[in-house]
């Protein structure tokens, strides 16, 4: 685009309408307020300035035009001085005060307080002078217009309107001046500076500074000064009822648009009749005379008891009436009663406002498809009419709406609650608490809420379809003026010419001067109407149509015009309405009455945004000044209070009060508080009540420090309120994710024994919330989903570190329940993620588990940690459970185990809630007894392969400390003790002989202390360690199963399908292969990947396959490398003299493991603890596997001491106590772990045999040659060498 | 009031209508840029805000990354 290429004007035009043609998706649901970074208002009102255009117009008019305004002016600064006055803050509290006189810097205290305070004083100096002026204007107003001679004349409404306005201006800025304590505080500091600095020297400024604090001082000065000033009138209260009369009659037929033009009309019947009531006049008089209505204004009052009178300052009009002079309550029957005032009352109106919503938000939804889908350049007159009219209910309702809710809060401010009707609303509660905290029920809350929230989003919804509005709205009035002042004003117009009616005829013909443009640029000269004449055959007048409204000044002077024409108060004198034909009077007065809402609809948007303004409920100036002074913070050091003291109260002095009494945030943080879900996507309009605000001190406060108290709000309303939404929305998600994981049945039985269990969470609307991308406040955007995502990462990531934090508390045992945790929270997760972009759960995981840096993470260091000081020394194992249990008798074999408290945590980072997590914690108490298969499976999931491969390594190193430190020892000292040989006692001894002879054999073992304790215990941990390492291996195994087959389906691996008779399995297979082709993996990838992609999937797929195929196995390589640990020649002896094998020598482990299993098949008394109780049956498993690895396991079982008493006994079954040892009771003992020893040999066996197959074996034999016949018979054996060298 | 009628008068109110006219059309176009400037803002920040979200996830992943791989370097 060159700049200097010209542009015409219908280029640029379908330039413009080319850009509604590109779409513009915004993926995010509606439920926020106009959401606009640009606002464009065009603003025609002219304020009469182009009234000298209109010079066709009655020249009255124009004139009247010329006050209006200079009046309007003077509204305009009436207004800037009532912001001035409620805005005031206190500044004489901030200066510092001399002391004494004697204060050395008073001086320049007292030059910098008139510095500062010169600015301010000038302010209050023209508010001054202002309202003087003001008064004089009105009372000149006023008084032209009760001249006896204008009094015949009539006034129009717009007139009588503007007085009204004026009567309002008084009343409020009477009320503000009476109220600002601190204006007066501030003006007396100045003066008192000024005083002593001898500033004001000269007399007038003397005078003026006099004036000014008499001025301030006195209360209602400027109502008693009109008043004074109205009655010099004379006739004044003729003028003062029809401003009354007019305001009651657009009252009641409301003609208004905004809450604020509806309050004042209020507002000024009550100050208008307590003007007008004085020594001279009776009100109650002027109603008999009919010229006033008090009964219609009494039901008014009772209707609306409180309407706001500036910012959060309220008034009762009725109060006005209770101080005039001829006050009369008989007069006011339902004002006076004590009835509640419906405006109290939000819940009456709910139900209709919610049904006229409903029924609107469907005609326009109608409306706005009907216009986006079909094109049209311009509707017919009927459609536009029809769009006008739309607009205008629409703001009309939304005028309501507002109306209600700010009546509401203005009732509510003028009658705060206190402890008698709220019991939540504690004694002490300050002012403005009492007026908006405690004063609102939990259903008044959630109204407000609804309505503010039906207020905004009609409100978005209308801002939408402005242009389409706008447009039908100017055809519309353009049509309905011109065709009325064309076509409908001839016949009045024929009739006045004919009948000679000049001053109808001259009236109507301005009209249409006025404003009617022709459809040839000129006035039809030749219309037979404009002589009095019937129309010709032919004559028609064709009236044009635009796309514009009347400007401001054209409107006025037509409908004044026209109401000169039809009314019919003008005092006595005859009126010009029986001049005009009744027909023509309707349709003139049905004009007038229409076209009285045409100013609001041609500025649409302004009149739409002033309509859904709620800023004042945010607004507290009022509360702020009178808390100023009452607050009272003592000092709260410990100490002897002395004058200091008394400074400090005045620092700590409220200057702001604190979100929780401010009705945004309460109202958002009910519906926080609450989770109510219906409410829940009306979050944001609340908060939207900011924006309103924020604008409001921007553009008619126009105080900066007003919308930086706005901002400061916000900034810590919306860091609560994401603090808060973000933690319930998490909150929310963990417990339906914990409801999920809840076992079904378990739920069903609670139910069933009637136990209180929580139902899956009530679904909220969190959703549309985590949709929002864009959130406009104070003209910021907000990422709401970004700031809510950010905050539920770290409250995921806290979860999983207190996840594994309490693990960490705990025992072992703990894995069930960490398992537990972090499948819930990995639902959570997967939950959450479909709304935000959350940190891929597994990086998570592992940064919870410290296990990004470190190679091993907190679980498994964890899980070792225990393992070594707890499981292996305290935990008994029992093949018959297959689980282990924590021994629990008196004698401690290892110190307690000290670990770190679990941090406290709220209900949500653990299951959700209270009830969850009872639920889960007696579910996981189950599993805390014991150590069984479902551990060693959740341990095999949390350690992976890795965590198994270090836990297993560290484990080995115990063992080998073990077996080459402590038990060597043992075995050492003990093998000194054995006899040198001890034989198999003949069967002819009879059993209890063998017992006793073994008993005395062994005695120096059965003996020893320590063997029943620590050597046992150090069994123990051995043996807990090999049954560690082989369970672990089984729980792996079915695991890696279950992955498999998991995997088969893309691995092409089918199950063989069933054949019939006659069917090929191979075709079948062949067609199931086909059937699943897309699953298979590596062919796929190999299709559509890269090389590297393929290369990768190949790798992925062999692994997977191989995995369990080459028959690798841990515990065999765990046995093996045991085997290398027993490299001590101790363990094995001195080779056998026989050359053979040792019998009766007792120099090879498994004779001390023989002796050591003589001990502990002693059966106990029935105080002491079997070996069983306190050890388990890890002591079994650590001796057979070191026989087993010493290659011992033929001789054990052949040469065992008690194998043999039980050999002995089965065949005489004798039963005897022998040396205080019940035989039978020995034997059955013995059979026992004879049997559990062969278990333990066979599994033992089966791992490490597996790899040998039958030839190799056989290799391995020995081969001896035969025996040659004793050559000496004393000889029992012959020693090999011995027969070699034979 | 008595004044000729017709041809002289009336012109200014014509052309008062004429010129008013023509200020609507140029104010409705600039309703319709600033209408379409609001929904471009709102359409524009939704997709700014998906792929500031997506960087941000694409930012955590590489310094999660990152970390797993000085792991490596600080250990030999």
């Amino acid at each position: 685009m060159a700049g200097t290429d010209r542009v015409s004007l219908s280029d640029a035009l379908s330039n413009v309408d080319v850009l509604d043609e590109l779409p513009l998706p915004d993926e995010q649901p509606c439920i926020e307020a106009q959401p606009c970074s640009v606002v464009y208002q065009a603003n025609f009102d002219t304020n009469f300035e182009d009234r000298n255009g209109f010079v066709t117009g009655i020249a009255k008019y124009i004139e009247e035009a010329t006050v209006h305004a200079s009046l309007n002016e003077l509204l305009e600064e009436g207004q800037e001085h009532a912001v001035m006055l409620y805005t005031w803050r206190c500044c004489s509290r901030a200066i510092p005060q001399p002391k004494s006189n004697e204060q050395p810097n008073r001086v320049e205290i007292y030059e910098k307080t008139v510095e500062v305070l010169a600015p301010e004083v000038n302010k209050l100096l023209n508010f001054m002078y202002f309202q003087k002026k003001a008064i004089e204007r009105f009372f000149e107003e006023v008084k032209r217009l009760c001249h006896t001679e204008k009094r015949k004349d009539f006034v129009s409404e717009a007139y009588l309107l503007t007085l009204g306005k004026f009567i309002n201006m008084f009343a409020v800025l009477d009320e503000l001046k009476n109220m600002k304590s601190s204006v007066k505080n501030d003006y007396s500091t100045y003066r008192r500076a000024a005083q002593f600095l001898k500033v004001m020297s000269d007399s007038q400024t003397l005078q003026e500074s006099q004036n000014l604090s008499m001025f301030l001082a006195t209360q209602n000065k400027i109502r008693d000064a009109v008043k004074e000033n109205l009655e010099r009138i004379s006739g004044y209260e003729e003028l003062l009822a029809d401003v009354v009369n007019i305001c009651v009659h657009m009252f009641e037929t409301k003609m208004y648009l905004t809450p604020s033009e509806k309050h004042m009309l209020v507002k000024v019947m009550g100050f208008g009749l307590f003007l007008m009531d004085s020594e001279l006049c009776n009100i109650n008089k002027l109603d008999q005379k009919k010229k006033l209505r008090l009964d219609r204004i009494d039901r008014i009052f009772k209707n609306l008891e409180v309407v706001p009178l500036f910012g959060d300052m309220q008034i009762a009009p009725f109060n006005y009436i209770k101080r005039s002079k001829h006050f009369d309550p008989s007069k006011w029957p339902l004002s006076s009663s004590n009835t509640p005032s419906p405006q109290a009352d939000l819940m009456v109106h709910l139900p209709q406002i919610r049904d006229d919503h409903v029924k609107y938000i469907s005609e326009l939804a109608r409306y706005s498809n009907e216009v986006t889908t079909t094109y049209k350049e311009s509707g017919t007159d009927a459609e536009n009419k029809e769009t006008a009219e739309l607009a205008l209910r629409g703001l009309q309702l939304l005028s309501e709406w507002t109306s209600v809710v700010t009546e509401l809060y203005s009732w509510k401010l003028l009658h705060p609650t206190d402890h008698h009707q709220n019991k939540e609303c504690p004694q002490e509660a300050e002012e403005y608490e009492r007026a908006t905290r405690y004063n609102y029920s939990d259903e008044e809350k959630f109204a407000l809420i609804e309505v503010i929230a039906m207020i905004k989003g009609l409100q978005v919804l209308m801002a939408r379809m402005e242009t389409v509005f706008t447009d039908a709205i100017r055809r519309n009035i353009y049509a309905e003026l011109q065709d009325f002042v064309q076509i409908i004003l001839r016949e009045p117009l024929r009739k006045a010419i004919k009948n000679k009616k000049d001053l109808i005829r001259s009236i109507i013909m301005s009209v249409r001067e006025t404003c009617a443009d022709w459809q040839r640029g000129v006035e039809p000269t030749q219309d037979p109407a404009l002589r009095g004449k019937k129309d010709d055959n032919g004559f028609n007048v064709k009236v044009p149509r635009r796309n514009v409204g009347p400007s401001s000044t054209q409107l006025y002077m037509v409908r004044t015009m026209l109401e000169s024409l039809i009314a019919d108060k003008s005092g006595g004198k005859r009126t010009l309405r029986k001049d005009i034909d009744g027909q023509y009077l309707m349709q003139i007065d049905q004009f007038h009455k229409t076209s009285f809402y045409w100013n609001y609809l041609l500025s649409f948007s302004e009149s739409l945004q002033q309509c859904c303004d709620l800023s004042q409920l945010w607004y507290r100036e009022f509360y702020l000044e009178m808390t100023m002074g009452r607050r009272i913070n003592k000092c709260t050091v410990r100490h002897a209070h002395n004058e200091e003291c008394n400074d400090l109260i005045t620092m700590e002095k409220r200057i702001q009060f604190p979100i929780d009494m401010s009705m945004p945030w309460i109202l958002t943080d009910h519906i926080l508080k609450t989770k109510e879900p219906s409410m829940m996507e009306y979050v944001l309009y609340p908060l939207d009540l900011y924006n309103d605000s924020a604008l409001y001190a921007l553009t008619i406060f126009r105080k900066q420090f007003l919308y930086d108290e706005v901002e400061a709000e916000v900034n810590l309303c919306f860091d609560q309120f994401v603090y808060k939404l973000s933690e319930q929305i998490f909150a929310y998600y963990k417990q339906l994710a914990a409801s999920i994981f809840l076992d079904k049945r378990f739920r069903v039985e609670c139910a069933a024994l009637g136990a209180y269990l929580l139902p899956y969470p009530r679904a909220n609307r969190y959703e549309t919330l985590l949709k929002q991308r864009h959130v406009q406040l104070l003209g910021r955007s907000i990422d709401l989903n970004k700031l809510i995502t950010q905050r539920i990462n770290t409250d995921m990531q806290k979860s999983l570190d207190l996840a594994i934090s309490k693990f960490e508390g705990g025992d072992i045992t703990g894995v069930m329940e960490l398992e537990g945790l972090l499948q819930v929270n990995r639902l959570c997760h997967k939950l959450l993620s479909k709304w935000l972009a959350l940190d891929d759960f597994d990086s998570m995981y592992r940064e919870a588990n410290h296990n990004v840096l470190a190679p091993y993470g907190r679980i498994t260091l964890h899980v070792f940690w225990e393992l070594n000081y707890d499981f292996l020394p305290n935990y008994v194992y029992n093949a018959a459970t297959n689980r282990f249990t924590k021994y629990r008798g008196q004698i401690a074999f290892a110190g307690a185990v000290h670990r770190d408290k679990p941090p406290q945590m709220s209900h949500h980072y653990m299951w959700g809630s209270k009830q969850l997590n009872l639920a889960y914690t007696t579910q996981y108490g189950q599993y805390s007894g014991f150590v069984g298969p479902q551990h060693f499976h959740t341990m095999c999931k949390l350690l992976g392969y890795q965590g198994i491969a270090v836990v297993m390594e560290e484990l080995l190193k115990i063992v080998k400390s073990l077996i080459q430190g402590n038990l060597l020892q043992f075995t050492k000292t003990l093998m000194e003790v054995m006899p040198k040989q001890c034989k198999l006692p003949r069967y002819d001894y009879g059993s209890p002989g063998v017992l006793s002879y073994y008993h005395a054999q062994l005695n120096d073992i059965v003996q020893y202390p320590d063997a029943r304790t620590e050597l046992f215990h150090n069994f123990r941990e051995f043996g807990n360690i090999i049954l560690f390492c082989l369970l672990m291996e089984q729980a792996l195994s079915q695991e890696e199963v279950c992955d498999l087959l998991q995997a088969a389906p893309f691995q092409n691996i089918l199950p063989r399908p069933f054949c019939k008779e006659g069917e090929k399995p191979e075709t079948k297979q062949k067609r199931l292969e086909a059937k699943y082709a897309a699953l298979q993996i590596v062919p796929n990838i190999e299709k559509l990947g890269t090389a590297k992609q393929s290369l990768i999937s190949k790798e992925g797929d062999l692994l997977t396959r191989e995995r369990l195929c080459c028959g690798l196995s841990i515990f065999e390589v765990v046995l093996n490398r045991l085997r290398t640990f027993l490299d001590d020649s101790v363990w094995v002896g001195p080779p056998p003299a026989n050359g053979v094998m040792n019998v009766d020598e007792c120099t090879e482990f498994h004779r001390l493991w023989s002796a050591l299993q003589f001990v502990y098949c002693i059966p106990v008394s029935e105080n002491e603890y079997t070996v069983e109780e306190m050890f388990g049956e890890g002591l079994h498993w650590a001796g057979c596997t070191m026989i087993v690895l010493l290659d011992q396991q033929r001789r054990f079982e052949a040469l065992d001491f008690c194998y043999h008493i039980l050999r002995v006994q089965r065949v005489d079954m004798k039963d005897e106590i022998v040396k205080g040892i019940s035989l039978k009771r020995m034997v059955d003992r013995i059979r026992r772990f004879q049997v559990l020893n062969s278990q333990i040999f066979a599994i033992l066996n089966k791992f490490l045999k597996s790899s040998e197959n039958d030839e190799l074996s056989v290799e391995h034999v020995r081969c001896f040659p035969p025996p040659v016949y004793p050559m000496n018979p004393q000889q029992h054996y012959h020693a090999p060498e011995h027969l070699r060298q034979c | 009031m008595a004044a000729p009628r017709g041809e002289t008068v009336p012109k200014p109110i014509q052309q008062d209508w004429v010129n008013r006219e023509y200020i609507e059309v140029i104010t409705v176009s600039i309703k319709k840029i600033t209408d379409f400037l609001n929904s471009f803002d709102l359409s524009c920040r939704s997709k700014l805000a998906v792929l500031n979200e997506k960087l941000t996830t694409l930012e955590r992943k590489i310094d999660y990354l990152e970390a797993c791989v000085t792991k490596g370097e600080t250990l030999t």
